[in-house]
């Protein structure tokens, strides 16, 4: 997985002080709510108003951890077809996803699947994946139940959770999750790589151990 | 044919509109310097749905960057709301007026999302990821590069429109201003916008 790692004081513009980059992506059908999502979780602001996602476009957000400083690069892709190509070219490097379907559209959930494999086509074999059934404060016109998102996010190995970005529920906890899944991963290759074996029993997020220089290696 | 040259109709009348709104706009001055619009409204995706049938996103800096697109203009399916045909528009100011704009810093370019954006989009200009962005939807979505005017004639907007401008990629052609400029020279006459729209909305 690529993680660009500690740049603290260096690099070419913008606020390079993190010690971990991670490139996260929304995805799913349009009209799912990908960049209600994002604004959310970014800008805690919501708006009723659809405006259909152009291409693709992105949000720039820091989190800490463990005293550790994570800057999350969120693509947030438009989910028609047409624009396939060009989001497609954005999975490449990126260390999780958010898959979002819509609890009111059951093509939206049909299309899991499908999705699913986009991922396993044109991303990195360790990247981590958290199903999200957006639209949850929308009870009245549920069609995907609670246990079937459950049941299909346990059949693909992804973690899952029902969110709102309308009435901001679990949108921070899905990418709180997903930055975990990523470090513990991340960790989880640090421990078994002799290359970069630091001396500690496990080498965590928590731990100091100096960062790794060569590209495609983690915290 | 009928229902072709009706979309044509209200798709002109909502271009005349729209450039009326754009000229009003970029003729305004504030006499009173009070004029401070939320820096929210202009850095974010806006949609505009003038009819049911056609809509115009403008976009955010981000997207400027690394779609090479000002706004993207489309005609939408009646059924799915779907784009049926695209313009992804870039504008291009007098040379002056650009180098104005280039060494000017407007206040979302010290933005860190946009360092990353200009980032991940180094490896092309500006020019060459409109049309990228454009061949990668394909043939139903077109690039229009906008002049916004010219030496002699400052008030006039005029623009190269093509699906196909990849090809010049094909035959190693580098797409910069001289390029797309040069569209012009051999040019006996131009279309007005709605031969334009007539020329590529289907039936």
């Amino acid at each position: 997985m690529a993680a660009t790692q500690d740049a603290k004081g260096k690099g070419e513009g913008g606020d390079q002080n993190f010690d971990y980059m991670f490139k996260l992506l929304i995805i799913g059908n349009s009209s799912v709510g990908k960049t209600s999502f994002l604004f959310r979780y970014a800008d805690d602001a919501f708006t009723s108003a659809f405006v259909s996602t152009v291409g693709i476009d992105f949000k720039v957000k820091t989190v800490y951890k463990n005293d550790k400083r994570i800057k999350l690069q969120i693509w947030d892709t438009a989910g028609q077809e047409r624009y396939r190509t060009i989001t497609t070219a954005y999975y490449r490097g990126a260390m999780g996803f958010i898959l979002m379907y819509d609890i009111t559209n059951e093509e939206s959930f049909g299309a899991v699947q499908d999705w699913s494999t986009q991922i396993k086509t044109y991303s990195w074999d360790n990247a981590q994946v958290v199903l999200a059934g957006n639209k949850c404060d929308m009870e009245e016109e549920r069609v995907v139940s609670v246990d079937s998102g459950r049941l299909l996010a346990e059949q693909l190995g992804f973690e899952f959770f029902e969110t709102s970005a309308k009435d901001n529920i679990n949108v921070k906890q899905t990418f709180e999750r997903l930055v975990d899944l990523i470090c513990d991963k991340m960790s989880e290759s640090l421990d078994t790589d002799p290359a970069v074996t630091t001396g500690a029993p496990t080498a965590k997020l928590t731990d100091s151990a100096p960062p790794l220089q060569q590209p495609g290696c983690n915290c | 044919m009928d229902g072709k040259m009706n979309t044509i109709v209200r798709l002109c009348e909502v271009c005349w509109l729209s450039s009326i709104r754009t000229q009003e706009y970029l003729l305004f001055k504030d006499p009173e310097d009070k004029f401070h619009p939320s820096p929210d409204v202009l850095t974010q995706s806006v949609g505009l749905n003038i009819t049911d049938t056609f809509n115009c996103t403008a976009m955010t800096p981000e997207q400027r960057i690394l779609l090479g697109a000002d706004w993207v203009w489309a005609v939408l399916e009646k059924n799915t709301k779907n784009p049926r045909i695209q313009i992804a528009v870039q504008v291009l100011h007098l040379p002056d007026k650009e180098t104005v704009e280039e060494n000017r810093v407007p206040s979302d370019a010290c933005s860190e999302s946009v360092q990353i954006a200009q980032k991940e989009s180094s490896n092309k200009n500006i020019h060459e990821r409109i049309v990228d962005f454009c061949a990668s939807i394909g043939k139903d979505c077109y690039t229009l590069f906008l002049f916004m005017g010219k030496k002699n004639d400052k008030g006039n907007i005029y623009g190269v429109l093509s699906n196909n401008f990849e090809a010049a990629i094909g035959k190693c052609n580098k797409i910069d201003r001289a390029f797309i400029e040069n569209f012009f020279k051999g040019s006996r006459y131009l279309h007005t916008p709605s031969g334009m729209m007539q020329a590529i909305i289907p039936n």
